[in-house]
């Protein structure tokens, strides 16, 4: 040992051995020596640490020492010299005395003869040193008594002629058991493999012919406990078997089997240890380390529970399949029992493995690959060829089209545009059941909603290589899997957070869905005035007359005239296109009026937000909105004829007083129609209108919410406009009341047409006679007197008058008890100082 | 300053060695407090503590011996080259 001085050796050597002191060449010779000693190797092996070495000392002091106190003396010490700091190997230098302690203990007081084997055995010190407490051994002659007693027993069996199975014969049955393999002794029994009543023992134990040997119970129970694993294996092996040859087996499925497949090799690895083991212990019997029924039992203790969880997994396959069995095998990770977790998560990582890979097809791609139909996303088969005939649209749009092929092109786009909402909201279809739970819905909605939105940009608007890229940017760097749930749960945020952008982005910019939708309340909503203005001016004339003679190219050209006339021929050749007319199915005896239409046609992919079903909403308001303007007109016509013609030529005195009644009606309707139409325009279709158009700013959701978007607006739209109250039965009683209205409103048009006319013969009757007075010759002859005419216009003006009046109260009652805030506005503007009320409140 | 601290580490070691000391002495070691001092010292220099016991008991017993020869041969030194 190059570190110990030789100083301190030779001090050493002299303090030990007085005589060296004097003789030097003594001195020199055990130096030598005791360096020998020092560089040679013991004490290299081991470095107990303290805690060790403590114990040990206090097991000597124990011996050694008589006062009882001397352990509890040397912990104080031992912990006193631990707070010193000037030793920096405390260690070595206990451990030096305790390996110098031993030494004198033949010469130290002498131990008494119980002690030693009372307190601990001295010989096994490693076993001692395992177990702090050691119990008293059993003395010798117990143990040898014992031994007698059993012999007498085995003796006395073979004596009867009961004696026990050899171990070792049994231990060869109960591996044949493990491998599901009926033994000598121990066999299964002949039952039906999948009885429903699996607690039925079926093992059966076979006698020995002769009758020699029995099997002690004890040991049936070991080995009923033991063959569990076998009939478990027997299962699970049958299972992977018979999934093997079929076809149509789910991938799920069949990385499931393969999973089992290989811990079944490991069991076999298991089982061919256990039988070197068995053979062993055969060779030599006597030797105590071999196999025993109880050890066996230990040794495939971790298997049986493996085992359990794979037989119960595919007792799950059974009846479930797909995302379903991954749900199942997923249920057991919160199992209480950690063992039970890392085999389920460990099989689970790689079950899940297909479905995840179907996963990311469908979050990256928008492709539905699952050919067994085990994913959580499944395809209607009515749409599939929907799918199909999108991609051959796209396939002969690429090549630049056949000049040939239009009409067949037509015909796909016009399959296509009818399915175009429903080809999104049905084509794929989210089944809860094979959700896998650890998914969790929300999040399952959210991978449903992306592969469906990239599918549809992919099909539907025609962008699959934007979609194509991505799936390539997103392949690269990510790799779903089972373990890692946060990184797949950012994933599939950032997968949804983009394709939904790209659809926005596809929508807006390349499809232009605003400029549509606006064209949409520009026209159908009459929110382009000069356009509606110029088109009513232009069609009135023709929409007075009946239904069945009026053509529709008349009409085409009429409406080209009006967008010429007014500022909508600004607007882009792409929303003009679409704008048409149309006339509803007539019947007999209906007016223009009632029949005509305007529309616009809106083709695929933004049908799936304009869908028919909203056409028809967006008809409905048109032609009340429509009819509303009509009145107006009217209603504006009739003002100008009354108010110039009566102040001008139409000289009655005593009509004067009727004709300022019709005047103030007139005006009361004119004010009642221009509230309205106010209403529709500003309360209701500008705000509904910037809401959704607030909503698509913000490209938030899906198209599911753009749909819903729209849908809400139209709704709003729809229903304040045609005043739909919720009250069930009573829906369209305000809309009713408001047709009669208009109904009245026309027919007293009609009765101040006549009372003018009345008016007017009456006026030049008059101007005749008063010619004749001044000696003016004239036919008067031709004149009939119209009393009677006149007087009945002026009651029907009166009629309507009162009808109309009745009509706006009540509509203005209804108006101010409706639900809708809205509504009850209008009520305010209809009733703003009170006129409709103080006249009920009168009568 | 020095010399403080000094002192202060020697009054340390000294508590240490009569530690050691009494500890010797429960486990019997008959080791006296000069031989222990150096034995530690060697320890704190390097030496493995196990060999060093074996030394220390092959020197004692070399002494044992040696005193045994000289009660028998009654005098002391004459055979100091007997290994």
């Amino acid at each position: 040992m190059p570190a110990s001085s030789p100083q301190a050796l030779n001090t050493l050597v002299q303090q030990l051995v007085p005589r060296t002191r004097t003789d030097d060449r003594l001195k020199s010779d055990l130096a030598e020596v005791c360096r020998d000693i020092l560089n040679s190797h013991i004490g290299h092996a081991r470095e107990p640490d303290v805690a060790v070495l403590s114990e040990l000392i206090k097991r000597q002091i124990a011996q050694t020492s008589h006062d009882p106190n001397a352990s509890i003396r040397f912990s104080n010490l031992l912990a006193r010299l631990m707070e010193q700091s000037v030793l920096s190997r405390k260690q070595s230098v206990l451990h030096f005395l305790q390996s110098i302690g031993p030494a004198p203990r033949p010469t130290s007081v002498t131990p008494s003869a119980f002690l030693p084997s009372l307190r601990v055995p001295p010989a096994p010190r490693s076993r001692a040193s395992r177990v702090p407490s050691p119990e008293p051994q059993p003395v010798p002659e117990e143990r040898e008594r014992a031994r007698t007693q059993a012999e007498i027993l085995r003796d006395y069996r073979a004596r009867i002629g009961r004696s026990h199975l050899p171990e070792h014969l049994l231990l060869r049955d109960t591996l044949f058991l493990l491998q599901g393999i009926s033994g000598k002794y121990v066999r299964f029994a002949e039952t039906r493999p999948y009885a429903e009543d699996r607690d039925e023992a079926r093992l059966v134990f076979v006698d020995d012919p002769n009758q020699r040997f029995i099997i002690p119970s004890p040991t049936r129970t070991l080995i009923l406990r033991i063959s569990e694993l076998g009939h478990l294996y027997i299962r699970v092996s049958s299972f992977v078997r018979e999934r093997e040859g079929k076809p149509g087996v789910g991938m799920i499925e069949q990385s499931l089997c393969h999973y089992l497949q290989t811990q079944l090799t490991e069991y076999y690895r298991l089982v061919a240890v256990l039988e070197s083991q068995m053979a062993h212990s055969t060779a030599d019997n006597q030797r105590d380390d071999g196999l025993t029924l109880r050890r066996l039992e230990v040794w495939i203790d971790e298997w049986r529970l493996k085992m359990r969880m794979m037989a119960t997994c595919v007792e799950g396959c059974e009846d479930s399949h797909g995302g379903a069995l991954v749900s199942l095998i997923h249920g057991h990770t919160s199992n209480g029992d950690p063992f039970v977790r890392t085999f389920t998560n460990e099989l689970l990582e790689e079950v899940s493995k297909p479905f995840f890979e179907i996963l990311q097809k469908w979050l990256f791609a928008g492709e539905l690959h699952d050919p067994y139909g085990e994913f959580f996303v499944a395809i209607d088969p009515e749409m599939a060829h929907l799918h199909q005939a999108g991609s051959d649209h796209n396939a002969l749009s690429a090549d630049g089209g056949f000049g040939g092929g239009g009409g067949m092109d037509d015909d796909v786009q016009r399959e296509e545009g009818e399915g175009g909402l429903r080809l999104w909201q049905s084509k794929y279809i989210f089944s809860k059941d094979m959700l896998p739970s650890f998914v969790g819905e929300a999040f399952g909605k959210k991978i449903f909603s992306t592969g469906r939105t990239l599918n549809f940009i992919r099909y539907t608007c025609q962008d699959s290589d934007w979609v194509a890229t991505r799936n390539k940017m997103s392949n690269a760097d990510r790799n779903l899997q089972y373990s890692d749930i946060a990184a797949l749960e950012r994933s599939i945020d950032d997968a949804f957070r983009i394709a939904n952008q790209r659809l926005f982005d596809v929508f807006i910019d390349k499809f232009k869905l605003m400029d549509h939708v606006r064209a949409l309340k520009m026209y159908l909503l009459l929110g382009q005035g000069d356009f509606v203005e110029q088109l009513m001016e232009a069609l009135a004339p023709n929409l007075a007359r009946p239904a069945n003679t009026l053509y529709r190219h008349n009409l085409t050209a009429t409406l080209e005239a009006a967008v010429r006339a007014s500022n909508a021929a600004q607007a882009p050749s792409d929303v003009l296109r679409r704008l048409d007319v149309r006339m509803l199915a007539y019947t007999h005896g209906e007016l223009g009026w009632d029949v005509f239409t305007l529309e616009y046609k809106v083709d695929a992919p933004l049908d799936t937000i304009v869908d028919p079903e909203a056409t028809t909403a967006y008809l409905r308001v048109f032609n009340h909105l429509w009819r509303l303007k009509r009145i107006e007109r009217a209603l504006s016509e009739g003002w100008t004829r009354v108010i110039g013609g009566a102040r001008t030529f139409l000289r009655v005195p005593e009509h004067e007083r009727d004709w300022h009644q019709t005047r103030i009606v007139l005006a009361e309707m004119i004010h009642f129609v221009r509230q309205l139409q106010a209403y529709c325009q500003l309360e209701v279709i500008e705000c509904s209108y910037k809401a959704l158009v607030d909503f698509v700013q913000k490209k938030e959701g899906d198209l599911d919410a753009l749909i819903e978007a729209h849908r809400t607006y139209l709704d709003r739209v729809t229903k304040k406009i045609l005043l739909i109250s919720p009250k069930a039965g009573k829906e369209e009683y305000l809309l009713g009341q408001l047709r009669e209205i208009f109904e009245i409103i026309l027919q007293f048009r009609d009765a101040t047409d006549a009372f003018y006319g009345h008016t007017l013969t009456e006026a030049a009757r008059r101007d005749g006679e008063r010619d004749a007075e001044r000696g003016i010759h004239v036919q008067t002859d031709t004149l009939p007197a119209p009393r009677d005419d006149l007087k009945r216009a002026v009651k029907r003006i009166k009629e309507y008058a009162s009808a109309f009046s009745e009509h706006a109260q009540a509509i203005v009652h209804g108006c101010q008890t409706h639900p809708d805030l809205d509504c009850r506005f209008l009520a305010i503007r209809l009733n703003f100082s009170d006129f409709y009320r103080s006249k009920k409140d009168k009568s | 300053m020095s010399t403080a601290r000094d002192s202060e580490r020697l009054s340390s070691a000294q508590q240490t060695i009569d530690i050691l000391h009494e500890m010797s002495q429960l486990l019997n070691t008959k080791l006296d407090k000069e031989t222990l001092v150096t034995c530690v010292q060697m320890i704190e220099s390097g030496a493995n503590p196990e060999a060093l016991a074996e030394v220390v008991k092959e020197l004692r017993r070399e002494s044992q011996a040696l005193q045994a020869e000289e009660r028998e041969n009654g005098r002391p030194g004459s055979s100091a080259g007997g290994r």
